[in-house]
């Protein structure tokens, strides 16, 4: 018994002393393991087309410059903003009707069953094969561009939400129902957070589907955006600057993805913590 | 409406705060009805602490349903109050059995307790105020501010009731509420709802299928037995307010009745 507890402040101590190096050299470690294949395929990339003598594969450093040229010049900015004010309010659009849509879904079982084929339908539908006709029958404008984002990215959102809606304890509508909470506050606070988890996957999946669309739209009728800027450098065969575009479509895409799991390790930091997945 | 409770014929000294007369409850209609309960009356009168006890599957958690308003009785009555419910009714609070679900992880445990006042219109400082109290009457005073995922299990039963009391229900309703905890645990909550009832005078009732803790804890004990199941045996206990885990459950009063529940239990 003495023994025991006599030893028993040694054992956390030597632990915890442990700990403290082997956390901050771990976080060294996990840098190291997800960032040396990058530098790794740049530095391949770099070397491998520097000699490049096919047209159509430029050199990396030829690719660099042309970005570094058409950022400075604003040629590429102005593209890039009228890109993104696409998707961000496609991306707006398609998550107010994804989410609203879901909610009622969700709610009134014989509704889900009436939509359920045609929803499914659309979900199945190569989102870019609809650009030509939305823009066709829309025209060429800036808001049918956002309208065929929003209707691509509307349908992920839609079905996470009416799954999270149907996820939802048993227990918390039982919870709802003893203790007459009334209808919108029962939404707003217990619904809502409920379906939150399947709500933000959705919009995760829909992002890059979103950019794709974004991309697709700016290739058709268009004289703006990063999507006529690769595709307009390719028709013009100043190659480097369709890659330069590519590669800049892709870096976008990354920092989107990594800032929105920054906001939703925020916002679903009770769902992660509490281990409820 | 009645304005007072109405006058009882039988000889009961206390009025009557919840009656039920010949309820029944059965899924399915024609010859795959199943039936759950069948002609079922219970009494609760004003302070009392009823437990209800069964086997497991009798229908004890159908039961609970259908006095919560959650599930509507086949046939029969529940009045609370001199009043017929017909759905759930503020005079009565649940505690689910499985706190880890029926508490909201999105929520502080003040936000938890606070949430059904919030349904009843009262505003954001009382609501608060008189959910620290109760967290602070269940042992947790000063711990509004986690959430329920930080706590042990224990703890979130704790909170559960808290929530219950908080709503401020003549009638608390309570299924299996210890059975996702340890001994000790257990243990400490049946003492704790002990004190709870007596400080507060709120009437309990019970569902339960541990004999020991039905009798441990109740004035008054419900057996129901047999399919479907009815009322088949009710035992007054008359340990008073002073319970002790190790001396009442010693006392010859406590293992006669369990004995008798034991006996009838055994029947079916």
């Amino acid at each position: 018994m003495t023994n025991a507890t006599l030893n028993a402040p040694a054992v956390p101590s030597r632990a915890s002393k442990a700990k403290a190096p082997s956390s901050s050299a771990a976080a060294g470690r996990k840098i190291l393991v997800s960032s040396w294949l990058i530098v790794a395929v740049v530095a391949a990339w770099w070397f491998g087309s520097a000699n490049s003598t096919n047209f159509f594969i430029p050199s990396l450093e030829s690719i660099l410059e042309a970005l570094v040229r058409d950022l400075g010049n604003g040629v590429i900015i102005s593209g890039a903003w009228y890109s993104l004010s696409n998707l961000f309010v496609g991306l707006a659009l398609a998550a107010f009707f994804g989410i609203c849509g879901g909610l009622l879904l969700g709610e009134v079982p014989l509704l889900l069953k009436i939509v359920d084929p045609i929803i499914h339908f659309f979900r199945a539908v190569p989102q870019a094969a609809l650009v030509p006709m939305i823009i066709g029958v829309f025209g060429m404008g800036q808001g049918p561009k956002m309208g065929t984002i929003a209707f691509a990215c509307m349908w992920p959102i839609l079905l996470n939400t009416i799954d999270g809606i149907l996820g939802i304890e048993p227990t918390v509508r039982k919870f709802s129902k003893v203790y007459r909470i009334p209808r919108g506050l029962h939404f707003r606070r217990v619904i809502l957070p409920g379906a939150t988890p399947q709500i933000v996957a959705g919009i995760r999946v829909a992002l890059p589907i979103g950019i794709t669309v974004m991309v697709v739209s700016e290739m058709f009728a268009s004289i703006e955006g990063l999507g006529f800027y690769i595709l307009n450098s390719s028709a013009t065969f100043k190659v480097p600057e369709t890659w330069a575009g590519a590669l800049l479509v892709g870096v976008i895409g990354y920092i989107i993805s990594i800032l929105f799991v920054l906001v939703e390790k925020r916002i679903l930091r009770w769902y992660h913590a509490s281990g409820a997945q | 409406m009645t304005t007072q409770a109405p006058v009882e014929t039988t000889m009961e000294t206390k009025p009557l705060l919840m009656k039920v007369r010949g309820m029944s409850m059965s899924y399915g209609a024609g010859p795959a009805e199943n039936k759950i309960l069948e002609n079922l009356d219970l009494d609760v009168e004003y302070g009392q602490f009823i437990s209800i006890v069964g086997p497991s599957g009798v229908g004890k958690t159908t039961l609970l349903r259908c006095l919560s308003g959650l599930l509507k009785p086949k046939a029969g009555t529940i009045e609370v109050s001199g009043t017929k419910i017909n759905g759930p009714h503020p005079d009565l609070a649940v505690v689910f059995q499985d706190y880890s679900r029926s508490l909201m992880p999105w929520m502080t445990t003040r936000e938890n307790v606070a949430f059904p006042l919030q349904g009843k219109g009262i505003g954001k400082a009382e609501r608060n105020k008189l959910a620290d109290e109760h967290l602070a009457a269940v042992g947790l005073e000063g711990q509004g501010g986690k959430f329920p995922w930080e706590m042990s299990g224990g703890m979130q039963q704790r909170v559960a009731i808290a929530r219950a009391l908080a709503y401020n229900a003549k009638v608390l309703l309570m299924d299996e509420p210890f059975a996702s905890v340890d001994a000790q645990t257990r243990f400490d909550l049946e003492d704790l709802v002990l004190d709870l009832q007596h400080k507060l005078g709120v009437t309990i009732l019970l569902v339960t299928h541990d004999i020991d803790e039905a009798l441990y804890l109740a004035d008054k004990v419900v057996v129901i037995a047999e399919k479907p199941a009815t009322v088949v045996d009710e035992i007054v206990t008359g340990f008073g307010e002073t319970r002790d885990q190790l001396a009442t459950k010693a006392d010859p009063r406590f293992t006669e009745a369990r004995a008798r529940i034991l006996v009838r239990l055994r029947q079916d």
